[in-house]
């Protein structure tokens, strides 16, 4: 199959591992870089471990995490500790554009992996490290998930009700923030190197960047010295700003009112005259300041009814409103289908995989994603003779010394 | 010489889409912040400098417009529409964030600037994307989280699912929108020609899901939330615990990969006189497939969690998180925004930079920049602009407009 993908010419050489690693290097695959992703034949990638499982069911290649970040990618299975291993790095170094890890700091340096020593094998070589708290500072050694990023850089504590401890941001929040500052810094890195022949290293601290989606509360601190604190499902501006029960078990609608328009148009929608009349919540200000009674007046009429039938209505009021969707919600939402946003890849062993498509629509050149991930050490051969053009003997001397395995 | 230099970016975008270009000009970007006479809606997006309302002085504003150039133009007018369109010219990218076919409907579509300029990216963001049945849907950070799979998961069991306190729907779909961006422009160095992108915050948000967008798809258990953890099927797994001072975010789980942090941490916590080692030699590897077998029951995993409980309740933030440092455990302080900007770790980094406000007389600590690159570090070139701060540079200069026709139009009110 022609690749006519943006990025058919960029060649990766991915040695990240979990989530937000391999979450940036599926981006540029989609937009069609070659990647080769290189794990550990002993030590298991931990993301081959987590839910989602296709068929609820745990397996080496059931995970719908792994097959959502390494969709698109080549894998090999490479022991880096293995002394043999090291001419096979090279090598994949040498064919690189762009070299990526996200192991804690120390472990590419122990290998003799580390850009000093890289950049001798290919002058012009990016790399790029991706590690919670970055390669330098008293806590560069903390490693770990995306989970520990979220709570040391502020997510944790700002998600929960202001009565009660932080309930925290679902899951290893900075993992889905950092993967989109990688592969942008990827692709400015290229750019630069394609007009002056320069490579460079980049250190990202997966804190750092997601830092960025704090900016306004940060600059409260730094500006104002105001410490920001959960509020729940409150809005500084908007009222009402909430979710509110529709009937049956665990049903939400979630429901802004940005302006007095939409407060006005929430009251027809709710067919309400006494809120509608009532002088004190005609302006922000004054739903502000009572929104718990607003809010019961929402709760009180909306659990009545089915949560779509409120989405209908109140979007066709203008009221800013949509059902809180599951998983189950989002793969029969019409939105989702009409993006294509849930795409079934045919899997070597699991018949059909469905993964998440590219977020971005490109015009004349869309993303594309253009295989399932691979099982363990699925592409050895592959890599080995086509990419790096190693005859038989090699690859059955590597195999013999239990480098690939 | 930095990454992006030669590039100029035109962003019309409004509250929603601000980031992008953000990332595009700290990369380098000679970017332009194109605004409504009188200044952009997201100026009067709060907190304020010292509280008090001002287009100047929003912090949303200033968190999200360095190191951008700023202009004022009326596009609702002919004559500020063929001054964008004189910018186009001369323009590598052009980021929006107004509601489908907003700019089409004054000619400013895609079809219409790509004529001007056929190398023109053109790049739009929307909570929804351009079409399908929910395009023209009423939005808000809050509705596009709803629609979009995270909202569901966080929260606690008994009260409303919820969001994160600070807004981040268009933040996530800003960032994609940016790698977009940037993919369009390396293939428009092999073939000269521009494109359309076309971002959804719907999709952009499903991200924050960790791949559980995927479950039903998949024939996988939902996961339910629950306060400082989550739910899977019958199990109640904790993420946050309780400090001696506090909360951490702890990694317990089980599995090949994590079994092994796990049986540590167990090891440590029996030394210190919490457990006895038949609860510290459980197979900490097998132990999730024990629990959702029911070979362990959901009792005896409580009584686990009441004892690594007891031990997280024994020390205070920074003694676990030396903890942490020293044996390799999975354990974070939960940590507020002060203690974040106060942090010892990004201080050695010197991630913080002081941005000067010449206007306020004063300097400010604003998040560094978002990777530490060896050959072209990103540099806070400009604070953030304030309302029409560049039009005389601009269009006096680079589009050669004379001191009278600048004076004309902004009579006029088109800039």
């Amino acid at each position: 199959m022609p690749n006519d993908l943006p990025l058919k010419d960029v060649k990766i050489c991915d040695f990240m591992w979990v989530m937000a690693g391999p979450a940036s290097t599926r981006i540029l695959a989609d937009y069609g870089a070659t990647v080769v992703r290189i794990e550990s034949p002993t030590r298991v990638d931990t993301a081959r471990t987590l839910q989602p499982y296709h068929g609820n069911q745990l397996g080496p290649d059931s995970s719908g995490l792994f097959a959502n970040c390494n969709a698109g990618k080549f894998g090999i299975s490479l022991d880096l500790g293995n002394p043999a291993a090291r001419a096979v790095v090279h090598d994949l170094v040498r064919w690189a554009d762009v070299l990526t890890e996200s192991f804690s700091p120390k472990a590419m340096r122990a290998w003799g992996f580390d850009y000093e020593s890289l950049r001798k094998v290919n002058p012009g070589v990016i790399m790029l490290s991706s590690c919670l708290m970055g390669q330098t500072g008293p806590l560069a050694k903390v490693a770990g998930f995306g989970n520990m990023a979220a709570a040391i850089s502020g997510f944790t504590n700002l998600t929960g009700w202001p009565d009660r401890p932080p309930s925290g941001v679902f899951g290893a929040y900075t993992d889905y923030v950092a993967p989109r500052f990688t592969a942008v810094a990827i692709l400015a890195a290229l750019d630069h190197r394609r007009r002056t022949g320069q490579g460079q290293y980049i250190d990202q601290s997966q804190a750092e960047c997601a830092i960025h989606f704090l900016g306004p509360a940060i600059l409260d601190y730094t500006v104002n010295g105001r410490v920001e604190e959960r509020s729940g499902n409150s809005d500084a501006a908007f009222a009402p700003h909430g979710v509110y029960p529709a009937a049956g078990d665990d049903n939400w609608v979630a429901i802004v009112c940005r302006d007095d328009d939409d407060w006005r148009r929430l009251c027809a929608a709710m067919e309400n005259d006494d809120l509608a009349r009532d002088s004190r919540y005609a302006s922000a200000a004054g739903r502000l300041g009572h929104r718990d009674a607003i809010d019961s007046s929402i709760a009180a009429w909306s659990r009545k009814f089915d949560r779509t039938a409120l989405q209908f209505r109140l979007q066709s009021h203008g009221v800013p409103a949509h059902q809180v969707q599951n998983s189950a919600d989002a793969y029969a939402d019409p939105q989702f289908a009409h993006r294509k946003h849930f795409v079934a890849l045919d899997h070597p062993t699991l018949g059909k995989f469905t993964v998440e498509g590219p977020r971005a629509k490109l015009s004349r050149t869309p993303a594309k994603v253009r295989r399932a991930a691979p099982s363990l050490g699925q592409d050895n051969q592959h890599v080995l003779e086509s990419i790096l053009g190693y005859d038989e003997t090699q690859i059955s001397e590597l195999v013999a010394s239990g480098a690939i395995g | 010489m930095s990454m992006l230099s030669p590039y100029r970016v035109l962003d019309l975008t409004t509250e929603r889409g601000l980031l992008c270009g953000q990332m595009l000009a700290d990369l380098g970007a000679d970017v332009i912040k194109v605004e409504p006479v009188g200044g952009s809606p997201a100026r009067s997006i709060g907190p304020f400098y010292k509280d008090a309302p001002h287009p100047d002085r929003s912090l949303y504003w200033w968190a999200y417009n360095r190191n951008k150039r700023a202009i004022t133009l009326d596009l609702e007018r002919d004559a500020g529409r063929e001054l964008l369109r004189r910018l186009v010219e001369r323009a590598d990218f052009l980021i929006e964030s107004h509601n489908p076919g907003h700019l089409a409907k004054h000619n400013l579509g895609f079809a219409d600037l790509a004529k001007i300029n056929p190398a023109l990216i053109y790049v739009s963001i929307t909570p929804f994307g351009q079409d399908g049945p929910k395009a023209s849907y009423a939005d808000s950070d809050l509705i596009v989280m709803a629609a979009g799979g995270p909202l569901i998961l966080a929260g606690d069991a008994d009260r409303p699912p919820m969001r994160l306190s600070i807004p981040q729907a268009y933040l996530h779909a800003s960032a994609d929108a940016a790698v977009a961006a940037l993919a369009a422009h390396h293939e428009r160095v092999r073939s000269g020609l521009g494109q359309y992108v076309d971002v959804a915050a719907v999709q952009s948000v499903a991200m924050a899901t960790q791949s559980n967008i995927l479950a039903a798809a998949l024939g996988s258990v939902e996961p339910r939330r629950m306060s400082g953890g989550v739910k899977m099927g019958p199990i109640e797994i904790p993420l946050v615990w309780p400090a001696k001072d506090g909360f951490v975010a702890m990694t317990f789980l089980f599995g090949s990969a994590l079994g092994i942090f796990t049986a540590k941490l167990m090891h440590f916590i029996c030394e210190q006189g919490f457990c006895d080692e038949e609860t510290r030699d459980k197979d900490w590897i097998a132990y999730g497939e024990q629990l959702f077998s029911g070979a362990e029951p959901l009792s005896e995993f409580d009584r686990v969690k009441q004892v690594v409980r007891n031990f997280t309740r024994s020390r205070t933030k920074a003694e676990l998180l030396e903890l942490a440092v020293e044996r390799g455990f999975l354990i974070t302080p939960v940590t507020t925004v002060e203690e974040v900007v106060e942090s010892p770790q990004f201080a050695s980094r010197d991630y913080f930079q002081n941005v000067a406000h010449p206007e306020l007389g004063e300097s400010f600590r604003y998040p560094g920049p978002f990777a530490k690159f060896s050959a072209t570090p990103i540099e806070y070139r400009r604070r953030p602009p304030t309302v029409g701060e560049h039009n005389s540079e601009i269009y006096r200069k680079e589009l050669g407009l004379s001191e009278r026709e600048i004076a004309e139009i902004t009579r006029a009110g088109i800039i």
